[in-house]
């Protein structure tokens, strides 16, 4: 795996570097904008203008469990809507927010491509489909659950 | 090079391959408006306002980008082109959150520009704020007194304390310089035009016909000119002897005539005016007094007569009314009542049907009466009136309660049954509104008001009129803004063309109650600050004499007044593209309304500098010249979409060595970086 | 005898439970040989396990992880099989995606063994220029939406007296609903490379570049290794270079599907779209001249040269050869990817593929947000180009969703345009603040609060917006709008004047109603409302509720519906 150094000599490598960066973080930063612009001999500005155009890169923190609603088409038909507010009314937190402690976060995001299963939640990768209000408050309880044991 | 041929709107054009349709329509001074275009960088094909069609592929293209083509065919004017860039406009209007214009140089009726007098008068420049309230208020010594001060309602300093008290800076401005202060005028012209009435509407058409060069006579049936300024505000309001001074500046103009005791239809005969003038302006006034619609409402007096009388009677105490009923609650109320207060030692008392809060007259009209001693009595309404034996009057009323709004808004007053009740008098008087009595032949509304064309105020062929004739019962500043636009609807009736004002757009934040601090733009950061309250003579003096009750203020109280100023207006008011281009096409700022959430936020941490977001179009022109042009790299876009913003790294302030440069703020087209300190006006 | 195990393990298999299934497997029978295969089209039915035999092979369908299952799957029992439907098979033709989840996606020797990478070996053989004539000749046109004549754009960059010519695949697939290069890519990333290495020869390009969305984690993972495995076996040796192949992830942008904002993100800027001329084959990637191609496109290109173009051209269409992936979604029975040849008629797809119920269709929407919709009564209309274009539509990429009469096509306008708003780059004036005062009129619509007025606005504004974008995405950001204006305007004016939504899904016209007649006071809805908003003796407080649907959902008797709002 090149390093930010070997990475920094050639501009079409950026979104890659700030991949990599996401990563390890779970976000960006500013003092990793800094880095890398140092690193690409590019304006701060201009890395900043590049985090904040894609999606993908976050600058808060997320949660230690991150959560993707899909709102894709065939999702939003069976009613990705719906599962959006239960997950607000259950934890809090809206679209693109981290909850409190940390544990939690929430993206809506475009489609995960799992169509035939809508509606469909990810969380850190794993995919739940079929989703209903009561197996949605399970999986979330699960997790909560999972949790508390992780803390004694 | 080999050249290649290209039709523009039917024009046929050599051009070199590689240059782009705008350029060969430059060359050959064919106009095509842009946004996001400047010479010295790359496109940025963002704005849109370029578009033309390709009447070969019927594709819409930006003109700046579009390399031309060998047999090219382009539309870039008429009907389908304009309505596209006007759309384009329309729609980056939509998102521009700014104010052109400060809100009291909108609220002015006159449009007098009142942050640039403002500011004069910060500076202590008084001669150059009264050149400044000239322009559009040629009686700045009344005005300055009287005004009910639509500026200061709308004034974005009620967010913090209180609105400058922008009046005031008239009024000083007038005191210290009217007399020595002479306009730029017109040489005159043999045109002259008749005038009848000589109150402010009257005044104002003269003044600004005289400053076109075009002389007139001004007719009033009245002893003296000055209409309700004379003969309706009272001495202790407006001194008589300072209106003499402000009309005599009028003699001193040349060109303008003034003829007394000449009332139309007695004296005068318009047929006849007409006959003799090039222009005749009926500007009479609405004088007759509305019914109280009781029975014995003869044995009231009106009260514009009761006044009227007072005033030739020069506003001294030849009378005692005694005790005193005023019905009404509007300004000519409270001129009777506080007039009554002077003139009696008994009670004086003001009847009025609804509260206190839906009284049309201003609020510190009816404070100072209060505090003068009027007893106020609310939700009570006159019946009928009668006089007894011994000649005092009987006034039957009937107490009110509040029901469901009317037509105006206001809540309805419905009588209570059982409720009547009796109060006795030695003098009442009716001043419940006025009517206008227009003059024979000619034209009338439903009200019975002149009825003009609102542009140019012609009311039929030769004649034109203005002021509380047109609009019914106003205030005096209206009448002058009245004038004014009858006197260049008379200029150019004169010069046989067709009056048509320019059309001007005004983005708006919005009204003050809907802002909060933070939306609210400041060059610098305010300090709380109150507003100088106006200091008033003794109460005693006020309810035995006439004398004028408020003080100008002061010259440095009007300095410390100015420092509240926020200076709302765009500082590219003067040279934004984007406001030059939708008056061009027609674009409106209200066309996509509706809710919309707008960008208040910006940034004014460098001392000299403010960037405004708000205002921004996202051209990309700025990034583009920092970095090709200035070799830095200070700005980018951020974020996607609707949410695209240009800024520094972090949001954090441009470097303070930006001053030294400042070619972002040249090249941005409208207001959104610019220098923040807006300079002094020139003299005229 | 069980001769191996597969399991379909593309992504709705993993969703859908195979990895565990396959856990089970191995618990039990750590000593059978088990593949990882790609998807087999039919996602309803997932987790999808076939039993190769000698006698043949059997197919499960919503396999568990559990003993006993596995236990009669594996003594090849009658439970649980997986039958594709009859009618899907007669009218699908699996030409592209034969291979899918037939071999292992990332085993090049079971991709050769298939005749894989020999296409490539015949192509060498081959003159470049005719190669790009047998691909003129197949009639292929790009399957990205665009549906521009591959072999005309192959010879724009063959044409290019150049060196360093860059032929990049677009592999972004950004409309929401679409998968049907996720699946290619999963299934069969060989058979793409190979396409990309044929046209590499073909037009002389000497770096080749998949541009992935990221939210395609398995996809990637696939064509990485199966671009170490090819490099491996020397295939990407053309004309004695080696060329170089790089899979570049996107970063969630939909508008970098676009040609000149892909090449924009490969550079490593912002997303945004540049006027052209000049094109991509003039001026691309770092200046070079750059041809982009779509996954599905590329992917045909080994079958042409296989079969040659003038055999290719008699499938489909005379003006739409070959075949078509659709990601078939919606209101149906049979959703998952589906292969049919140009031509089949949207009747056929929606009921005999898709097993949709006859009558309860209302209308399809195809191209997904730069799509349009197509009503029932039009669905006799063949699948081509052309045809769907002339109905307001475009092919798209090949996402098909199928709705039915109980949804609202206004919601479904309102719900493409909030996403290309929230995609829009934000350069052009048109599409940047025109789509979102588009939305934000549909918004009062779907609202209860639109007018006449707003009903119009969308017409001429959406009209305006199409000419005057800078690229694809503004220039079709409308159409949805325009195209169930067009034929579903009652739907549109029921919502303004009546303030009605038929299908009860704008929830600002809906009330939520308790039949207190045929409520059996379980409490279930009280104890499931996460607001509170059922009273104990049964009503439902309108002004709290939120439409969630929790207790529509758990009524045992159905007591509970939508119905439209009363006004006051």
């Amino acid at each position: 795996m090149p390093d930010l150094k070997e990475l920094g000599k050639n501009k079409s490598n950026l979104i890659k570097a700030l991949q990599k960066r996401q990563e390890l973080e779970g976000y960006i930063s500013d003092k990793d904008i800094e880095e890398i612009s140092e690193a690409f001999s590019m304006a701060p500005v201009e890395v900043e203008g590049v985090v904040s155009f894609y999606t993908q890169f976050k600058r808060i923190a997320p949660g230690k469990y991150k959560i993707a609603v899909c709102d894709g088409t065939a999702c939003h038909i069976k009613g990705s809507s719906l599962v959006l507010n239960w997950i607000t009314d259950e934890l809090g937190i809206e679209d693109g927010e981290t909850d409190e402690d940390g544990i939690f976060s929430m993206d809506a995001v475009a489609c995960l491509g799992c169509c035939s299963l809508a509606p469909v939640i990810s969380i850190n990768g794993k995919v739940y489909g079929n989703l209903t209000r009561k197996k949605l408050l399970k999986i979330l309880n699960d997790y909560r659950q999972k949790e508390e044991a992780d803390n004694g | 090079m080999s050249e290649i041929k290209i039709t523009i709107d039917g024009q046929e054009l050599l051009a070199n391959p590689g240059q782009t349709v705008l350029e060969v329509a430059k060359e050959h001074k064919i106009d095509i408006p842009t946004l996001c275009h400047d010479n010295r960088v790359g496109i940025n094909t963002s704005c849109f306002v370029c578009i033309v069609k390709d009447e070969n592929t019927g594709n819409w293209l930006p003109s700046c980008s579009n390399p031309v083509q060998d047999g090219m065919n382009i539309t870039a004017s008429g009907h389908e082109v304009d309505d596209m860039r006007q759309t384009a406009l329309n729609l980056l209007l939509s998102e521009h959150s700014g104010d052109c214009e400060a809100p009291c140089t909108i609220a002015c009726p006159a449009h007098a520009k009142v942050e640039e007098y403002v500011r004069a008068g910060r500076e202590g420049d008084h001669l150059l704020a009264l050149d400044i309230i000239k322009q559009r208020i040629p009686l700045p010594i009344s005005i300055g007194r009287v005004c009910p001060r639509f500026c200061e309602k709308d004034c974005r300093r009620n967010v913090k304390e209180d609105a400058v008290a922008i009046n005031d800076f008239k009024r000083l401005a007038a005191d210290l310089h009217y007399e020595e202060y002479m306009e730029d005028m017109k040489e005159l012209k043999d045109e002259k035009v008749a005038i009848i009435g000589a109150g402010p509407a009257g005044l104002a058409t003269a003044y600004f016909l005289r400053i076109e060069g075009i002389g007139s006579v001004l007719f009033d049936r009245m002893p003296e000119p000055g209409g309700m300024l004379r003969y309706g505000i009272p001495e202790y309001r407006l001194p008589k002897d300072l209106l003499d001074k402000e009309l005599d500046h009028f003699n001193k103009m040349g060109g303008i005539e003034f003829k007394c005791n000449q009332e139309l239809g007695k004296d005068i005969e318009l047929s006849d005016l007409k006959e003799e003038y090039d222009a005749v302006v009926v500007a009479v006034g609405s004088w007759k007094s509305s019914s109280m619609r009781t029975e014995g409402e003869e044995l009231a007096y009106d009260g514009i007569e009761y006044l009227e009388e007072i005033a030739h009677d020069g506003w001294k105490a030849k009378r005692d009314p005694g005790e005193t009923l005023v019905v009404g609650g509007g300004n000519t109320a409270m001129d009777c009542v506080r007039t009554s207060l002077r003139l009696t030692d008994k009670k004086v008392s003001c009847l009025y049907r609804r509260t206190e809060k839906e009284m049309p007259a201003e609020q510190i009209e009816i404070d100072e009466a209060r505090e003068e001693g009027c007893d106020f009595q609310f939700l009570t309404q006159p019946i009928s009136l009668r006089e007894k034996d011994n000649g005092r009057l009987v006034l039957e009323c009937i107490k009110m309660e509040l029901g469901e709004p009317d037509a105006s808004g206001r809540r309805r007053p419905i009588p209570i049954e059982g409720s009547e009740f009796e109060i006795e008098a030695d003098t009442v008087i009716a001043a419940i509104g006025q009517k206008t009595i227009a003059p024979e032949d000619v034209p009338t509304n439903q009200w019975g008001d002149v009825d003009v064309n609102e542009n140019n105020c012609q009311a039929d062929q030769s004649v034109f009129a203005a002021g509380d004739c047109v609009s019914g019962p106003a205030t005096v500043v209206e009448a002058v803004a009245g004038g004014r636009r009858a006197a260049l609807g008379i200029k150019a009736y004169l010069a046989g063309e067709e009056y048509n004002p320019e059309y001007q757009i005004n983005v708006s934040r919005g009204y003050w109650q809907s802002l909060n601090e933070d939306e609210l733009i400041y060059l610098k950061e305010p300090e709380q600050k109150e507003r100088v309250e106006q200091s008033l003579i003794e109460l005693s003096e006020r309810i035995s004499t006439f004398k004028e009750v408020s003080y100008t203020f002061t010259e440095e109280e009007i300095a410390q007044e100015g420092e509240r100023c926020f200076e709302c207006s765009c500082t590219a008011k003067t040279d934004c593209k984007l406001k030059e281009h939708s008056e061009e096409f027609g674009a409106d700022p209200e066309h996509f309304k509706d809710n919309i959430k707008m960008d208040h936020s910006y940034n004014i941490e460098h001392p000299q500098i403010i960037m405004d977001p708000g205002k921004c179009i996202k051209c990309g022109i700025c990034i583009k010249i920092c970095n090709e042009v200035v070799n830095e790299y200070l700005l980018g876009f951020k974020n996607r979409g609707y949410e695209t913003k240009i800024g520094t790294a972090f949001g954090e302030p441009l470097p303070v060595s930006c001053e030294e440069c400042g070619e972002c703020i040249e090249a941005c087209p409208v207001g959104a970086l610019d220098w923040k300190i807006k300079k002094l006006e020139e003299m005229n | 005898m069980v001769k191996r195990i597969k399991v379909g393990m593309a992504s709705c298999g993993i969703a859908a439970g195979a990895g565990e299934v396959k856990e089970k497997m191995i618990e039990m029978n750590p000593d059978a040989e088990i593949v990882e295969v790609g998807c087999i089209g039919h996602c309803h039915a997932e987790p999808l396990v076939e039993i190769e035999t000698e006698d043949g092979s059997y197919f499960y369908q919503e396999v568990e992880p559990e003993e006993e299952f596995i236990n009669k799957m594996l003594n090849l029992e009658d439970y649980s099989r997986f039958e594709s439907p009859a009618n899907r098979e007669k009218k699908e033709k699996l030409y592209v995606t034969e291979l899918a989840g037939k071999i292992n996606p990332i085993s090049i020797e079971e991709y050769e063994e298939n005749d894989g990478y020999s296409a490539l070996k015949k192509a060498l053989e081959m003159e470049p220029a005719q190669i790009v004539d047998e691909v003129k000749t197949s009639g292929l046109r790009g399957r990205g939406g665009g549906g521009f004549p591959t072999g005309l754009k192959w010879s724009f960059l063959a044409d290019k007296d150049e060196k360093d010519k860059v032929l990049i695949c677009n592999a972004d697939e950004g409309d929401p609903g679409a998968f049907m290069d996720r699946s290619t890519m999963e299934s069969i990333p060989h058979q793409l490379l190979e396409g990309m290495l044929i046209g590499a020869y073909a037009t002389g390009a000497n770096r080749m570049f998949i541009y992935c969305r990221a939210e395609y984690p398995l996809a990637v993972k696939n064509l990485n290794i199966a671009i170490k495995q090819l490099e491996e076996a020397g295939y990407n040796n053309l004309n004695g270079e080696d060329v170089k192949i790089t899979v570049k992830e996107g970063a969630g942008a939909f508008v970098c599907g676009e040609e000149t904002a892909l090449i924009h993100s490969l550079e490593g800027k912002r997303g945004t779209p540049r006027f052209r001329p000049p094109y991509p084959t003039d001026y691309g990637y770092k200046g070079r001249p750059s041809m982009i191609n779509n996954v599905e496109t590329l992917a045909n290109i080994p079958l042409i040269i296989r079969d040659g173009g003038e055999k290719y051209s008699q499938i489909g269409t005379e003006n739409s050869t070959g075949t078509k992936l659709f990601a078939l979604a919606g209101d149906l029975e049979y959703s998952g990817l589906v292969e049919v040849p140009m031509g089949i008629t949207i009747g056929e797809v929606v009921y005999d593929i898709g097993g949709a119920e006859e009558g309860s269709v209302k209308a399809v929407q195809i191209g997904g947000p730069s799509g349009g919709c197509i009503p029932e009564e039009h669905f006799d209309t063949p699948i081509d180009y052309d045809s769907l274009t002339e109905l307001g539509a475009i092919m798209g990429s090949g996402g098909l969703i199928v709705i039915n009469k109980g949804r609202c096509m206004v919601e479904t306008a309102r719900y493409f345009l909030e996403f290309t708003t929230k995609e829009s780059c934000g350069k052009c004036t048109f599409c940047r603040i025109g789509t979102k005062r588009m939305l934000e009129t549909l918004e009062r619509i779907t609202g209860g609060e639109g007018s006449h007025e707003d009903v119009q606005l969308l017409s001429d504004l959406g009209d305006k917006i199409i000419k005057g974008s800078l690229c694809g995405l503004g220039q079709t950001a409308p159409k949805p709008v325009l195209s169930t204006l067009n034929f579903f305007k009652n739907e549109y004016m029921a919502h303004v004047d009546e303030g009605y939504c038929a299908a009860m899904e704008c929830t600002a016209l809906v009330d939520v109603y308790l039949d207190q007649e045929t409520c059996i006071e379980c409490g279930q809805c009280i104890k499931v409302c996460p607001v509170d908003a059922i009273s104990d003796d049964f009503v439902v407080d309108n002004e709290i509720c939120t439409r969630c649907n929790s207790c529509i959902e758990v009524c045992p008797v159905d007591a509970i519906s939508r119905v439209k709002r009363e006004e006051e």
